[in-house]
């Protein structure tokens, strides 16, 4: 919502309001400023009065005036076409300067002198008005030849961009946001009323009828009139482009002129066609259709109230017979109904949405006043309406519960003077308690706690005294905070062994998700608005993305990337469930000199020990995933307590070459596996432990982790740990491998004798043997 | 015996040394020689002779071990020397990560609330209509839906466009008092250097009895916690509105880029919004069938406050695992 303070000056005087306290004032009462602009015309411009004007004798597109500009009177050359039109100019004198380094000499054109300029508006630094330069007429002010311009209030205007909330359509005119300044600068409002002086001898009444069919929420007021030229005076042009507004047609300038002031909704049909001269009648039908309110006149649509009109139906400045329509309907109602029956909406609906003024006679004496004012049009006599029957809004006042919602005490009066002042009708009581008729402008106030925001804004907050609120203690634990702090304590431990924290979006291109074989969230479940087609679909998991941004980074130049991410992933059916995502690409250590600047690049080895050093232990298993990022030879299922809770692998080389990125280790680790669980001690055993290492020869191809997993199965009480410390295959050995495990033997209870560390040793060769051939080397 | 004494001081090495010292004092050393003399010495003398020949024995042996130290300490010297390391190129070896700035920002915020004893909850991110617009007093075609470009599934799900979902999921699942905060990631349909379509807030619910909680400890809080955040600066509020919360405010600091001055960050008003407010409508303790309660909500962007903090210059960089922004927080 734009409004300037000379605008603001028709409802209310602000001559002694500065700039900042009118900023101020606007913020402290919630119409949030987004902007706020002087235009200042620079000095030596003049109001200047065209005597004569020739065309220049060596060039066809430049005219020769003679401009009296108060001190006398001097010759100008100009290239603007409408100069022939004008009389009142602006003229920049020698030693104006417009711009830094633009200023105003004499000059000779074509040979032909000229002393001065003659401007434009944007020349001027105002706002771009079209074409030729700026035509001054009285709208500004009575023009005096000579007068500076920078003296005139109407062009050096303060221009306020204000950010406006959904629920303040009381303010989308300058009207109601002069309203709102009253109350909160207790300056009185100058309220518009003005009666026709001069209509039609014909009464509005006896050439057009309102029919009413249903019942409907709705009220319409009426006028005709019949056009004359009509004309856009320099100051409405002049606020039309501060509002972006500004059209080449005269009558689409005042209509917007009149809703941006009253914040009545008008529109305006041309009616030409019909022959009043031979008693041809207008009727004008208003029918609702489960709310929607349609109007046709002589059985043509024209518009649908608060929704929209027929473009065709549209008057223009050049339509001899215009009948205009203002209208008002319950913002609530309206987009319920747009929004049930899909509705198109034209430009207004963006206010009728919010709450349009209802006071509709607004709107018509402000066209009256206009057309008599500054046009030849007459209206006809009279106007024909439709009222709804609006049910005053009245709610009861608590001065305590106002209190206790502030923290405050508040005192009766104040409040009943601010509600009197925002127009609320106050009754007056001895009692705690006092009702309020709402004004049918704020269509947004419901209830106290409205009524209290009223008050809020204007005392304004910051004169509201802070109090620290006392509470009982409470204990706030809860599993929430237990993930909240088990999150975080792996996030340091992720930066603690090298990688930098990373955040991606939880969308991904599903196209790539596919590519990959990734899972994809079900059709049926699918976003349908997506915002780009990299982000079309919810992500299946964090790797694709930390794989773009590896690739990111080895464009910079980055040589060693180590990421974490602990972030959401959806599965097929939406569900959502944190995991802890790590990629770690290209050298594994930073260049320096005990590496001689060329570091190694990461190994299976060295991720798995970063792994180690973030999450704790886990073991490893070959791995059944099917996303193509997996290599097969250098991949494993992470289990964590018996679960596959995620999984690692080097990356395959077809992605690699896809992302062109150097050789890269990703895990991906369900968060929830990674919290860490109570522990209780074991028993330390006093006694002397035995280490021995068993070297096996078994199959080339059977996994460590079959053996492990058969060991741990015999579950013998003195086989303290084991582990595998070394492999070894040759030629020689063919098909087999020689797999050395470490075994520490310790009993809690004595001394170890050799017949129980056999033992031990035995069952476990006897067992190995069984299951997989396995011999002693 | 000079010459013996000269001997000794002549070892230039360890190694030297110790030959020396098999020649002087070993088995078949000079002095051994020379103590073998003494059987030939006669009786009277004996004595004599063999206590001089100790006090050379002595003497010598304390020369020695004078010139053993020192070559020694010479010896220790030269293998230092030889492993000495220019410790400078040792400097910034970049084996620490760094937290992301965004999340160590929460970490800041939740270490404030959770100080006051606030408790951490949590939601589901995609969300149905209820609880993210019904519930929260944004019945279906208000106008202020709008402000939040949202992200729909085909079976109507959403995205939730904010955290205040889990404060109905909270309310619905306790009984009053509350006294909560919902950090977590919020998505809107909105993509430009300001916005992005993920992002972080945090969202803050407290309830007490009717009459209880009031816009003036809001106040008191939304002041407090932003000092601690940025220190010295002006708290200035607005109303505002939102839909859930009535009176509501906006909240913004004085500039801490120009000092208040005016600046192209502050849009040359010398103020910064920083997050919103508001004592808790009462439609929406309706939705969750909470009887004679007050309460005070807030809501705040998580990147906007890391990007005032640490003057990061670009919101999206936030979001691509850029290494130059995130190590230069190791």
């Amino acid at each position: 919502m734009i409004v300037t303070k000379s605008w603001l000056n028709n409802f209310i005087d602000l001559g002694k309001v500065s700039n900042e306290k009118l900023y101020e004032t606007l913020n402290s009462i919630g119409l949030e400023v987004d902007s706020i602009k002087t235009y200042s015309i620079p000095e030596k411009i003049v109001v200047g009065r065209i005597l004569s004007c020739e065309k220049h004798p060596d060039a066809d597109k430049l005219n020769v005036c003679q401009i009296d500009i108060g001190s006398g009177t001097r010759q100008i050359v100009c290239g603007a076409k409408n100069v022939v039109d004008a009389e009142y100019v602006a003229v920049a004198t020698i030693g104006a300067k417009l711009g830094e380094d633009f200023e105003i000499k004499h000059a000779k054109l074509r040979g032909v002198d000229s002393e001065g300029m003659v401007c434009s508006a944007s020349e001027l630094g105002l706002p771009d008005l079209g074409n030729g330069i700026m035509i001054l007429d009285k709208s500004i002010g009575k023009l005096v030849v000579g007068r500076d311009l920078n003296k005139y209030e109407k062009l050096s205007d303060t221009v306020i961009e204000i950010e406006l909330t959904a629920n303040r359509g009381d303010c989308l005119s300058v009207h109601g946001v002069a309203r709102d300044l009253s109350a909160a600068l207790n300056i009185s409002m100058n309220n518009f009323e003005y009666e026709s002086q001069n209509p039609e001898k014909i009464g509005l009444a006896r050439v057009a009828k309102l029919i009413v069919k249903g019942k409907i929420d709705a009220s319409v007021q009426y006028a005709m009139a019949n056009m004359e030229e009509l004309h856009t005076s320099l100051l409405f042009s002049l606020r039309l482009a501060f509002i972006e507004e500004l059209q080449n047609d005269a009558l689409h300038n005042i209509l917007k002129y009149i809703t941006h002031t009253t914040g009545v909704i008008l529109r305006a049909y041309d009616v030409s066609h019909i022959d009043l001269e031979n008693n041809e009648k207008l009727t004008i039908n208003l029918e609702s259709k489960d709310g929607i309110v349609n109007v046709t006149i002589n059985d043509k649509l024209y518009s649908t109230i608060g929704i929209n009109h027929v473009e065709k139906k549209k008057a223009n400045e050049k339509s001899l017979k215009v009948l205009f329509e203002t209208s008002y309907m319950n913002p609530v109602v309206l987009s319920d109904l747009v929004a049930e029956h899909k509705l198109e909406t034209d430009e207004l609906y963006y206010n009728t949405s919010r709450g349009s003024e209802p006071n509709l006679c607004f709107g018509i004496n402000y066209l009256t006043y206009l057309f008599e004012h500054y046009n030849q049009c007459k209206l006809f006599d009279g106007t024909i309406s439709l009222d709804e029957d609006y049910e005053e809004k009245i709610i009861t006042v608590s001065t305590t519960k106002v209190s206790q919602i502030i923290g405050n005490d508040i005192k009766k009066i104040n409040i009943m003077t601010i509600l009197n002042d925002l127009g609320f009708k106050v009754q007056s009581t001895a009692e705690d308690k006092f009702g309020v008729t709402v004004p049918s402008y704020r269509h947004d106030i419901e209830n106290i706690q409205d009524i209290t925001e009223e008050i809020v804004r204007m005392i304004g907050i910051n004169n509201i005294q802070a109090k620290a609120l006392e509470f009982k203690e409470s204990q706030p634990m809860n599993p929430t905070m237990h993930k909240y702090y088990a999150k975080k304590a792996l996030r340091h431990h992720a930066i603690a062994s090298g990688f930098d924290e990373s955040i991606s979006y939880a969308f991904a291109d599903k196209l790539l998700l596919a590519k990959y074989n990734f899972p994809l969230v079900d059709e049926e479940l699918d976003i349908i608005n997506p915002i780009t087609a990299d982000f079309n679909t919810l992500r299946t998991t964090t790797l694709i993305n930390l794989i773009q941004a590896v690739e990111r980074n080895v464009n910079y130049s980055k040589k060693r990337v180590a990421l974490f991410e602990i972030g959401t992933i959806f599965n097929e059916k939406r569900e959502q469930k944190e995991v802890l995502s790590i990629i770690y690409s290209g050298q594994s250590e930073t260049e320096y000199v005990a590496n001689a600047g060329k570091p190694k690049p990461i190994t299976f080895d060295i991720f798995v020990k970063k792994l180690s050093a973030i999450i704790g232990n886990f073991e490893l298993r070959a791995s059944n995933q099917e996303n193509l990022l997996i290599n097969p030879y250098q991949s494993a299922d992470i289990i964590i307590n018996n679960e596959i809770c995620g999984f690692l692998t080097k990356v395959h080389p077809n992605v690699s070459e896809d992302f062109d990125i150097p050789d890269t280790f990703v895990a991906e680790i369900d968060f929830e596996a990674l919290i860490p669980e109570h522990i209780n001690a074991h028993p330390i055993s006093n006694f002397q432990g035995v280490y021995k290492d068993l070297s096996l020869v078994v199959d080339k191809h059977l996994p460590y982790s079959h053996i492990s997993q058969s060991i741990k199965l015999l579950d013998l009480p003195l086989l303290n740990k084991f582990y595998a410390v070394d492999v070894y295959e040759d030629e020689k050995l063919g098909e087999e491998k020689s797999l050395t495990i470490r075994l520490f033997i310790q009993s809690l209870e004595e001394t170890l004798h050799d017949k129980d560390i056999d033992a031990t040793v035995n069952t476990i060769l006897e067992k190995l043997a069984n299951e997989y051939g396995a011999k002693l080397r | 015996m000079k010459k013996l004494e000269e001997q000794i001081k002549d070892a230039s090495s360890l190694d030297a040394l110790g030959k020396v010292r098999i020649e002087l004092f070993g088995k078949k050393g000079v002095l051994s020689g020379e103590f073998a003399k003494l059987k030939d010495v006669p009786g009277p003398e004996k004595k004599a002779f063999a206590e001089g020949l100790n006090k050379k024995k002595a003497h010598l042996q304390a020369i020695y071990d004078a010139c053993y130290e020192t070559l020694k300490q010479e010896e220790i010297e030269r293998i230092l020397k030889a492993e000495a390391i220019d410790v400078s190129l040792y400097n910034n070896l970049n084996e620490k990560g760094a937290l992301h700035p965004v999340m160590a920002t929460m970490d800041k915020i939740i270490d404030y609330f959770v100080a006051l004893n606030f408790s951490i909850e949590d939601g589901p991110k995609v969300e149905d209509d209820f609880h993210n617009f019904e519930a929260l007093n944004l019945p279906k075609n208000h106008p202020a839906r709008d402000m939040q470009d949202t992200f729909f599934f085909k079976d109507k799900a959403v995205l939730r466009t904010h955290t205040s979902p889990v404060q109905i999921r909270t309310m619905l699942a306790q009984k009053p008092p509350i006294r909560m905060i919902a950090p977590g990631a919020v998505f809107r349909k909105d993509y430009d250097i300001t916005h992005t379509p993920m992002f972080h807030q945090v969202e803050g619910l407290v309830v007490g009895e009717t009459g209880e909680v009031s816009f003036a400890n809001l106040k008191s809080i939304m002041s407090d916690f932003l000092h601690y955040m940025f220190g010295e600066v002006e708290v200035r509020f607005r109303p505002s509105f939102f839909p859930f919360t009535e009176p509501s405010a906006e909240v913004d600091i004085s500039c801490i880029f120009c000092e208040a001055k005016g600046c192209r960050i502050c849009s040359h008003t010398g103020w910064l919004e920083v997050l919103g407010c508001g004592i808790v409508d009462e439609n929406v303790f309706n939705a969750v069938n909470y009887k004679n309660v007050s309460g005070y909500a807030f809501g705040l962007g998580v990147e906007r406050f890391a990007m005032l903090l640490h003057k990061i210059p670009d919101l999206r960089m936030l979001f691509e695992g850029d290494t130059r922004l995130l190590e230069q927080f190791r």
